[in-house]
């Protein structure tokens, strides 16, 4: 297992140092230039050069990238050029709004939709599957941003019932805070039970046939046992490892969701960095989801044993 | 089949409580509301707190509420007095002498005398500052400071090179961080900044960054006596505290003021605009504002060098109608570089092109032209850019021209922009207060600043002597003739000033635009 985790880890190094080259090179390739979107359309040369210079950025790129890696390495991502901030504790502050709503929408997306597909699967072909189904397909096929604003236009203006803009923090007030965070919340989760439901019901139809469940069943287990010790951990494992992908991609893409909302999140701190063409900004969140995004999946994997002995015998 | 009942019953309870506790956390919540608070949006946070160096126009915008300088830029874009009360120019020109206020009280609650004055423009001046606006005063600048001194509490002299046209508007524009007066607290013991202790009607709050800056009322603000104009007159607080919201969606924006979650949004949208006009809790704000939105056309560029061509796009467009249509009725049409509002745009500035397909067709003919096609450059950041030059593509259209528009992301159109790298591009210039300033960012030899639309040396020359008299009518002369010009050279067809757009709830009393494209929050209240 130890041995494991170590090559495991390992691998993710280069992985990374990709992901580093490619962030660097293509946030340059683009065109539009910082120094020229701070100035505006009055740019005098000489304050270009001067700006310019002061950023770094009259050094060749691969000069420029070398002392990027060599200060990444020792966790230092520089600072912004929009506003002088450390990188790492402002993307580490933006990290928790963006990792609090992700993790919980996906255990709620999860806890509604593992059941919902073994139901499905448990009664396939009758009304309940049928009804399961398509709104599972009907979640799935929702832009979130539309769904967002719907539920923010029911909520927000109509009912008035919750607030539709700004973010307070949990340690600052408990009530508040759930208010802002409970649509942007809900939206995630109600697009995730989609692809979540339709991916537990195809993973338990399958375990349904198999023969330990028709022996179970003829050994006289009561359905629900027979459901929730034979069929649930055995038609979990893919469910689990759908969650470990969706809870990467939700983070690195969670900017639409962060934009409706106006949460100020990871992903609204990314867009608003490309558009600003603030370099160290955008390289810092896009290794720091790559990180992430290997992190979860790591831990996704060796979890895996816990529901698939088969896994760790291998 | 009991069992099934059972389990399905079992996940619908679970459901049900589900909403159950998301119902009640809703109804637990208090309300946001809070007296005396007014609540207001920009589209994306400020840079910094230090005025006049790390900035864009929304630090500007924050940063006009808290400091403030000699002199301030009136409603009509004339300079008045501001922490001086009154000022005398030597007859040279070179002399600046001015009188400051008395018993100005910075947000420390020092007084304010000459000293400070001296002090602050010693900063200003120290390229370790990097004020934005120093260039202004190197040797290729408007003019060099000699001296700033002190020669009573009450009085500073300010010494130039060679006279000027431009010092004070220099000294007033916002984006120099209105020349500020400052007091030393505002740095740490080491020199570094901390934050600006300013005599402005408001004080800096908190800055959550990325969601709020909040602007807290100076109580022992000595405000002017004179009405609010511009940012000069009197600035009474009628709130306790003004929190400016990030919200870059403008949607998200526009919920939030019809949820009654803010009370003023300004830079709408024209489509907004009209969306909002139909909700009754809901007032609008529409004043005429100074940007500039206009077809640039590089004269370097193999087709388009051919002044013809240019002309008979000119001509081609009822620049009218194209302003009516994008800005819906909220602007007006305007050839000229100096937008309507200034002092300076007169009779001769509101001559421009006028449609005219015969001839349009003529000169297209005259010049040889094919039918090549023309790339345009546009953006959908700013809607009006490209709605316009959808417009001008339809257009131009019927008289044979054949436009191809390329729609780019705003950085990378200001990089193409700055280089000079297109044929075409629908542009829109930010707000330049005094009229050489308006021309100064089209004209200038292409050579060495690609930026530059209008590589004229005669206008050049003719920019350089506006800057240096002050004698209003002949500054007038020449901007009259540098229109002319302009309008036969047909470097950049310009269509229309914007329009700054505002949406206000309606127990938001005493708001009012004007041509800087930036909110005031004193002289507003809630009611």
């Amino acid at each position: 297992m130890l041995g494991y985790l170590v090559r495991r880890l390992a691998m993710t190094i280069p992985t990374l140092l990709l992901v580093a080259i490619t962030v660097f090179a293509l946030i340059r390739l683009i065109p539009g230039d910082p120094v020229q979107v701070m100035l505006g359309d009055s740019t005098d040369p000489a304050q270009v050069e001067q700006l310019r210079r002061q950023m770094g950025l009259d050094q060749s790129i691969p000069v420029q990238f070398g002392y990027w890696l060599a200060k990444v390495a020792v966790g230092d991502f520089g600072h912004s050029i929009t506003n002088g901030l450390a990188v790492l504790p402002l993307i580490l502050e933006r990290f928790q709004v963006s990792a609090l709503i992700v993790l919980v929408a996906v255990t709620i997306a999860a806890c509604v939709a593992v059941p919902a597909g073994l139901i499905a699967a448990w009664r396939q072909n009758s009304a309940t599957d049928l009804a399961i189904t398509a709104g599972a397909t009907l979640l799935l096929s929702i832009p979130s941003f539309w769904l967002g604003l719907l539920l923010l236009l029911l909520f927000g203006l109509k009912l008035k019932w919750l607030p539709v803009i700004g973010y307070v923090p949990f340690s600052d007030n408990f009530g508040q805070a759930m208010a802002f965070i409970v649509l942007p919340i809900a939206t995630l989760a109600m697009i995730e039970i989609g692809a979540l439901t339709r991916m537990s019901r195809a993973s338990s139809i399958e375990v349904l046939r198999l023969e330990y469940v028709t022996h179970a069943r003829a050994k006289g287990a009561p359905e629900w046992r027979v459901l929730g010790r034979h069929v649930l951990p055995n038609a979990f494992a893919p469910t689990w490892t759908l969650i470990g992908l969706i809870l990467g991609h939700l983070l690195g893409g969670i900017a639409v969701i962060e934009t409706v909302f106006t949460l100020p999140g990871l992903g609204r701190l990314l867009v608003d960095s490309i558009f600003a063409r603030d370099y160290p900004v955008v390289q810092g969140c896009l290794l720091f989801t790559a990180v992430i995004y290997v992190v979860v999946n790591l831990i996704v994997d060796l979890c895996y044993p816990l529901f698939d002995p088969r896994v760790a015998a291998e | 089949m009991r069992k099934h009942q059972g389990v399905a019953a079992f996940t619908t309870m679970a459901m049900s409580a589900g909403v159950a506790l998301a119902l009640a956390w809703a109804s637990a919540i208090p309300a946001l509301a809070a007296g005396g608070v007014l609540r207001a949006r920009f589209n994306a946070d400020i840079r910094s707190t230090d005025p006049g160096t790390n900035r864009d126009a929304n630090t500007d915008g924050v940063m006009g509420h808290v400091v403030e300088g000699l002199v301030a830029f009136r409603e009509d874009t004339s300079i008045g007095p501001m922490l001086a009360e009154s000022w005398e120019i030597s007859p040279d020109g070179k002399i600046y002498t001015f009188h400051l206020r008395k018993g100005v009280k910075f947000h420390n609650g020092a007084i304010m005398t000459a000293d400070d004055v001296v002090w602050s423009f010693k900063r200003w001046l120290d390229p370790a500052t990097q004020w934005r606006c120093l260039s202004e005063f190197s040797d290729t600048g408007i003019t060099k400071i000699l001296g700033v001194d002190a020669t009573d509490p009450q009085t500073v002299v300010i010494t130039l090179e060679r006279p000027t046209a431009l010092l004070l508007g220099t000294l007033a524009r916002p984006d120099c961080g209105q020349t500020a007066i400052l007091n030393r607290d505002s740095l740490t013991p080491d020199g570094k900044w901390r934050e600006p202790v300013a005599t402005g009607p408001f004080k800096l709050g908190e800055w959550k960054r990325g969601q709020y800056v909040d602007l807290i009322r100076f109580d022992d603000y000595v405000s002017r006596t004179e009405p609010r104009d511009g940012y000069t007159g009197a600035k009474k607080v009628e709130v306790d505290k003004v929190r400016v919201n990030i919200i870059p969606d403008s949607s998200a924006a526009k919920a939030g003021l019809l949820s009654g979650s803010l009370d003023i949004i300004n830079s709408l949208s024209v489509p907004e605009v009209e969306e909002l006009k139909s909700h009754a809790e809901v007032k609008l704000s529409i004043t005429p504002a100074l940007g500039l939105t206009g077809i640039l056309l590089q004269s370097n560029d193999p087709l388009l060098k051919a002044v013809r061509i240019r002309r008979a796009l000119a001509l081609s467009l009822d620049t009218k109608e194209i302003a009516d249509v994008v800005m819906q009725g909220t602007a007006r049409a305007n050839n000229s570089a100096l937008p309507i509002g200034s002092p300076f745009h007169g009779p001769v500035e509101d001559q421009g092109y006028t449609q005219d397909i015969a001839q349009a067709r003529k000169l297209l003919a005259e010049a040889g032209y094919k039918g090549q096609p023309i790339k345009m450059i546009a953006n959908k950041r700013y809607s009006f850019v490209f709605d316009s030059a959808v417009l001008v593509q339809a257009m131009a259209q019927a008289v044979g021209l054949k436009i191809d528009i390329e729609v780019l992301d705003w950085a990378t159109q200001l990089d193409r922009y700055s280089k000079g790298d297109y044929q075409a591009m629908a542009f829109v210039y930010s707000a330049r207060l005094d009229p050489s300033l308006s021309f100064e960012m089209l004209t200038g030899p292409k050579a060495t600043q690609p930026r530059k639309v209008w590589d004229n040396p005669e206008a050049q020359e003719m920019l350089r002597q506006s800057m240096l008299t002050i004698d209003t009518a002949k500054r007038q002369a020449l901007f009259d003739e540098m229109h002319r010009r302009f309008i036969a050279d047909v470097p950049m067809i310009v269509l229309f000033n914007g329009s700054e757009l505002a949406a206000l709830r309606n127990n938001v009393k005493g708001y009012a635009g004007w041509l800087y494209p930036q909110p005031r929050f004193w002289g507003v209240s809630l009611q």
